[in-house]
């Protein structure tokens, strides 16, 4: 017999002979593991996707909590409140609102989402590779328990002043912010891999569903920026284990060659999936089915293209003065018009709403994910136009050569938005218009994930919270900026903040007034998740649907 | 039993789900790119401290071209063993497909020495400079990128002697094989970059 040839019990089962041995049909049958051994070990999807929505949530609960506290030292920013003993303190906090927000809650409520959804979108079985999606979650979830701990145990991306911080849980910190990466990464492979294969004969790609086709190039630009953020870290890490850190390592380096994940452009990446689900969702609620999906499909591919991000590094600009004006990312030809197209891709997306509002012809059912995916929405479209404005001043520079007479009032407004909390309130409209996306996507396809609907009037009194706390928090960041509140909240110095830091705030009773209200936004985005939490709870104790209905959710 | 015509062919058999070549492809990108980001990194700090007019190697350390060479050569010399074995496999040639996995596979080791006996030739102190560090995480992580490498042609060697491997399925090995071409392709890049640049 060569290697070649079939092996021989194939042959036999084949025949339809029974080639168990004899004592085999005694033997006990194996059980898959039930309770906590069951949760662990499993490898179903849909447990996995529930597992990524409950703890992404909780952790965009965490990051509220911090952005709260944050805002709460903001609402007197000379004197500040005392929550955080120093500056070190504020500054690690800062650098863990950012992190914990987009990749230990966004990202993973996303593939949570589509790990459990995009199977049954595509009538798939399971996910393309199950353990490794199990794989992804707990070193995912490791990390990001390991990432707050540290950051908690005097570490943090870095630090302000020699000594403020513990070097051992710094590195832990810029570890785990790693670990948190591969767990992603490797959970957007799986969802990637899902998509391209798993498909039934004869569906294309462009005849996913919206929510699919939205994870597909999401996971893709993720495959293209989560090893550059890997790469940041590895450099850091690797300068901060030597007897001296040399440039990339020490300071508030680390958390400096990894900001560009918290900023225009890439910080749209993360937010491509609200593309598909607002899709999704508008058309349901219009009862009709996507028209002119190849123009939408392609508008979400050019979003993502124009979102990549992780070009534009501010950290590497160039030190020499001399050659600053031609290094400085920010004013560089490609990030002003990355910024402006991508505003006209967000336009265009509308306009495809739009169009398929009218054309169903009969006016939308109102539910509670029809109404935050509008909201969403909106928070994007405000998140471009921060953006616009940001890169206003370069963008008009040629005009301010032309005749800076005409113009100077109007510059002088825009000149100074670079560096200040505009940048901030660009992340925080992008960021929690897509978590609202998200809980919308909870909404619409809770049949399908937990097998139960959710309760509407309820879900109606979280809207409310959710959605105008979102936009107190992002507005309020992106006025201050217009006042000259500058987009890092800390200097180095001791107690809270580096003396002169904040003198060139113009009208600093108003931007502290702003802060206040900022606040109360973050109180009420955190509200309005404890309502949808309770949703959810309220649901799971309600009677399941039959599978046919639960198959209809998806 | 119904008569079937002359001619008609045979139902197409359904497609295969190329999971594990699409997983591979994902992988190897991300893997390209991680690397893509260091060499950004190590090139663009070299050009601000040449422009300088510094040094960026510092002039203790001795690094020396053959080293780097006769590795990038071994590792060209793996790309047509590696192609060997997937050739072989696609041909039901098991034992050949074994043996070109085995000499890819002692390849990669060889590199993996010549980059250890360079790194204890060459006398450059990890934390000593900018450079060094850079150096130490670019080629440090290409070698992490040769084991993996290294385990996945094991696995699939391992695998194709189970006789899960042949003409009719040659994902593992095509999809190991991309994999080593993305290895080598790093080191080429690296060689250039750091050892003919320096």
């Amino acid at each position: 017999m060569t290697l070649t040839e079939t092996r021989p019990e194939t042959e036999a089962v084949a025949a339809g002979d029974d080639v168990r041995p004899a004592t085999q049909s005694s033997a006990p049958q194996w059980t898959p593991p039930t309770g906590l051994a069951g949760i662990l070990s499993t490898g179903d999807h849909q447990v996995i996707g529930r597992l990524y929505i409950v703890f992404s949530l909780l952790l965009s609960g965490l990051a509220l909590t911090l952005g709260m506290l944050i805002g709460i030292e903001q609402a007197d920013i000379d004197g500040g409140f005392g929550v955080f003993g120093q500056a070190n303190e504020l500054f690690q906090v800062f650098g863990l609102y950012r992190t914990t927000l987009i990749l230990c809650g966004l990202v993973p409520l996303f593939l949570g989402l589509a790990t459990a959804i995009a199977p049954r979108q595509l009538s798939a079985s399971s996910v393309a590779f199950p353990r490794a999606a199990a794989a992804a979650f707990w070193t995912w979830l490791v990390g990001a328990i390991a990432h707050i701990a540290a950051t908690f145990s005097f570490g943090g991306l870095g630090s302000l002043q020699a000594g403020a911080a513990r070097g051992q849980s710094v590195e832990l910190t810029v570890l785990s912010l790693g670990m948190i990466g591969v767990g992603l990464l490797v959970g957007a492979g799986v969802i990637f891999t899902t998509l391209v294969t798993q498909r039934p004969a004869g569906m294309d790609l462009l005849q996913m569903p919206s929510f699919s086709w939205s994870m597909l190039v999401a996971t893709g630009v993720w495959l293209f920026s989560l090893p550059v953020l890997l790469a940041n870290l590895v450099v850091s890490w690797v300068d901060m284990r030597g007897a001296d850190s040399l440039r990339f390592g020490g300071g508030d380096a680390p958390f400096e060659m990894v900001a560009w994940a918290f900023d225009a452009p890439q910080v749209y990446a993360w937010t491509i999936p609200l593309l598909g689900i607002t899709a999704e969702v508008f058309t349901a609620a219009h009862r009709s089915s996507p028209k002119l999906f190849e123009p939408m499909a392609f508008i979400v591919g050019a979003f993502g293209l124009l979102s990549f991000g992780a070009w534009a590094q501010s950290f590497f600009d160039s030190a020499d003065p001399l050659a600053q004006d031609a290094h400085v990312v920010t004013n560089e030809v490609v990030f002003t018009a990355f910024a402006l197209a991508i505003a006209l891709v967000v336009l265009a997306y509308g306009g495809w709403l739009a169009f398929n509002a009218y054309s169903a012809g009969e006016r939308p059912q109102i539910t509670p994910q029809f109404a935050l995916v509008t909201l969403s929405g909106a928070l994007l479209t405000a998140a471009v136009v921060a953006g616009v404005l940001r890169v206003a001043e370069p963008a008009l520079g040629v005009l301010r050569e032309a005749d800076s007479d005409i113009w100077r009032g109007f510059f002088d407004a825009m000149d100074d938005l670079e560096g200040s909390s505009l940048v901030t309130g660009l992340m925080n409209f992008a960021v929690l218009g897509a978590l609202l996306a998200a809980v919308a996507g909870l909404f619409h396809w809770a049949p399908a994930l937990l097998g139960r609907p959710l309760n509407a009037p309820l879900g109606f009194l979280a809207v409310l919270p959710l959605a105008g706390g979102a936009i107190l928090v992002g507005a309020t960041d992106a006025l201050g900026g217009f006042f000259d509140q500058p987009a890092r909240p800390y200097a180095a110095g001791n107690p809270p903040y580096g003396p002169g830091h904040f003198d060139e705030i113009d009208a600093l009773g108003f931007v502290e007034a702003l802060n206040v209200i900022g606040l109360i936004g973050y109180i009420a985005v955190l509200g309005g998740l404890a309502l949808v939490a309770l949703n959810v709870a309220r649901s799971l104790g309600g009677a399941p649907m039959d599978e046919a209905e639960q198959g209809e959710g998806a | 039993m119904a008569d079937i015509a002359v001619g008609t062919p045979l139902a197409a058999p359904l497609p295969r789900q190329r999971t594990l070549l699409v997983g591979t492809v994902f992988g190897t990108a991300a893997s390209l790119m991680y690397f893509a980001a260091l060499l950004a990194v190590y090139l663009r700090e070299r050009s601000d401290a040449l422009s300088g007019g510094g040094d960026w190697i510092p002039s203790s350390a001795n690094v020396q071209l053959a080293p780097p060479t006769v590795a990038a050569w071994t590792m060209l010399m793996s790309v047509v063993t590696m192609q060997w074995a997937v050739y072989s496999i696609a041909r039901d040639d098991r034992t050949h497909a074994i043996m070109a996995t085995a000499l890819t596979t002692l390849f990669g080791m060889s590199v993996v020495v010549t980059t250890s006996f360079q790194y204890t030739d060459m006398g450059l102190v990890a934390d000593e400079s900018i450079a060094a560090t850079l150096i130490y995480v670019i080629s440090g992580s290409h070698l992490a990128m040769i084991g993996i490498g290294l385990v996945f042609l094991l696995l699939m060697a391992f695998r194709a002697l189970a006789g899960q491997y042949s003409s009719r399925q040659t994902d593992g090995f095509v999809a190991a094989s991309i994999y080593w071409y993305a290895v080598v392709f790093v080191y080429v890049v690296i060689w250039t970059a750091i050892f003919v640049l320096k």
